[in-house]
């Protein structure tokens, strides 16, 4: 790579040259054309049968390392009961840690093939391991304060807390208060917008009660927070929709992207090139999309979109670590689900 | 002690710089990664753990460690402080609801002490959304003018969908990194 590449060192702060700038555009370009002819190492290929048996033998490794691990700690709790000279107990300690570092970087390396619900154990692995040892170095040196780290230790700064804290009491300057466009604060109504020929870019829903919502057209980014007993029909969005809070909803949209955190009994139709995620969600269920209006296709092929992929059913949920299904979310029954709706532009506003 | 000073000089010597990127969910820093890296980004899924991605850059080697920010998660940026050169914070400068929150995690990973050493680049992403804050805007809710002293940092508007200011953000990063680090040879 280097030998292609103009380095462009020496340049690289303030100027916003324009020259400058095509210079980095382009090449940005080049680098983006090249991989592309030869992505092939995505990380998020799935499986062959080449990378079940190396996530297999990661987890034969890294059990192994997770149980020596986990007996020295038990040895040397036992040890120091034993009253074990204080130097001892320290290289141990710091044995420990470094066994612990190295599994991480076990995981690390092998995180890109791994199924993400192996990474996220293992994970969790290392982070209740470094907790046993500072629970253990608690109990062994309980006096002064042990460090793992001698990067840390050796680096004090001249005692800035003090300051950080002080700064942190005189309060920012307010948000820049900011109308982004959005429905808020309505209740038992019906809201009707249509994207098609604005420039609207990011679309809020927000602190509705009994109200249904129709949004037909594409925009980049769509937010919904606090929504109660709704109905939300959306055309697709070309970037991500985020959701916060809701309850007792029914929703269809359509997006790259959805992230739904704490929703509770609401049922998504959901149409999305990635896989939704979950986070402190219960009662919620899934069926793929099925809306329609006036022009819904064009839009779909816009966004790239117009494919079912089928990720609708393929939730993870972030609050579940095993590899059975999550109580939290389901399929919803193909009885129980809404047939297509269609919505149209009457009313809108 | 020995081996921490022997991992700084093998470092040294690969020209190699480890580069944290975090920031709330969302935010856009996988799809950065695989942009600068001239992959493709039509097909992320937000991150469950963690990404890590060696590309060259210049002369250098950078080896970025993108941290999934979802809120379950982020309890887990932690193990991946140490050692850090480089600290990447992606803002998402469309989600206005949520600037409180980012700053409060920024804030509060600038009060550790194992990343009081690494120069710090704040990307705005999401330019390209009609509606997002300016890179100043963001300046200023963040309150980056009160930052501690000692650190060097740098706050750039980026889209990670058109690669506009990226390279300006990391050619900032990596030079700054270079200027404390290698050049002290
Ligand atoms: N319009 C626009 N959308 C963007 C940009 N960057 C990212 N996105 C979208 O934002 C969403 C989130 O992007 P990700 O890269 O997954 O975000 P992340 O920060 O890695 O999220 P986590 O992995 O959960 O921490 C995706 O739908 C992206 O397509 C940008 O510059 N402009
Ligand atoms: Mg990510």
């Amino acid at each position: 790579m280097e030998d292609d590449e103009p380095s462009h060192e020496g340049f690289a702060t303030e100027t916003l040259d324009p020259a400058l700038q095509k210079k980095h555009h382009d090449m940005l370009e080049r680098l983006s054309a090249r991989h592309q002819s030869l992505k092939s190492d995505s990380h998020d290929s799935s499986f062959s049968s080449s990378t079940l048996d190396s996530t297999s033998s990661f987890l034969s490794r890294f059990a192994d390392s997770k149980r020596s691990v986990e007996s020295r700690i038990a040895e040397s709790r036992l040890a120091s009961s034993s009253s074990a000279d204080s130097s001892k107990v320290k290289s141990d300690l710091s044995d420990i840690s470094l066994a612990i570092d190295n599994l991480e970087k076990l995981l690390a390396e092998n995180s890109y093939f791994l199924p993400s619900y192996e990474v996220r154990s293992s994970l969790k692995a290392v982070s209740d391991l470094k907790q046993s040892l500072e629970i253990l170095s608690g109990e062994l040196i309980p006096k002064k304060k042990f460090s793992f780290k001698s990067k840390s230790s050796s680096r004090k700064p001249e005692s800035k807390p003090a300051e950080i804290q002080k700064l942190n009491v005189i309060s920012p300057p307010k948000l820049p208060v900011r109308d982004s466009p959005g429905f808020r604060n309505k209740h038992g109504e019906t809201l009707v917008k249509s994207f098609k020929g604005s420039s609207i870019g990011e679309f809020t829903l927000s602190d509705l009660d009994s109200c249904q919502v129709k949004l037909m057209g594409t925009v980049n980014a769509l937010f919904l927070h606090r929504l109660r007993n709704c109905s939300v029909y959306t055309g697709p969005v070309i970037g991500s929709i985020l959701i916060d809070d809701v309850e007792d909803c029914v929703l269809v949209l359509a997006s790259h992207q959805i992230r739904i955190h704490c929703a509770r009994k609401s049922d998504f139709y959901l149409r999305v090139r990635s896989r939704p995620i979950v986070e402190d969600c219960n009662g919620v269920r899934f069926a793929p999309y099925c809306l329609d209006y006036e022009g819904i296709e064009e839009d779909l092929k816009t966004a790239g979109l117009e494919e079912e992929t089928g990720n609708w059913a393929n939730v993870d949920d972030f609050l579940w670590l095993r590899a059975v299904q999550s109580p939290n979310w389901s399929v919803l029954p193909e009885e129980d689900r809404v047939s297509s709706v269609s919505i149209s532009g009457d009313g809108d506003y | 002690m020995g081996l921490l000073s022997i991992i700084r000089k093998i470092k040294k010597k690969e020209k190699e710089m480890r580069i944290l990127m975090v920031g709330l969910d969302n935010s856009g820093k996988t799809t950065i990664v695989l942009k600068i890296n001239g992959e493709d980004t039509s097909v992320i899924s937000p991150t469950l753990g963690f990404n890590i991605k060696t590309i060259s850059y210049q002369k250098y080697t950078l080896n970025i460690w993108d941290v999934g920010g979802q809120k379950t998660i982020r309890s887990y940026w932690r193990n991946y402080f140490e050692q850090t050169d480089g600290l990447i914070w992606v803002v998402d400068s469309s989600d206005l609801r949520r600037l409180d929150d980012c700053k409060m995690e920024l804030d509060n990973l600038l009060k550790e002490e194992r990343l009081a050493g690494s120069s710090l680049l704040i990307l705005a992403n999401k330019q390209d959304i009609q509606g997002a804050l300016t890179p100043e805007e963001i300046g200023k809710v963040l309150n980056l003018e009160s930052m501690d002293k000692s650190r060097h940092w740098k706050i750039v508007g980026c889209s990670a969908y058109t690669g506009e200011g990226l390279l300006e953000g990391f050619d900032w990063l990596v030079q700054d990194i270079a200027s404390r680090i290698y050049m002290l040879d």
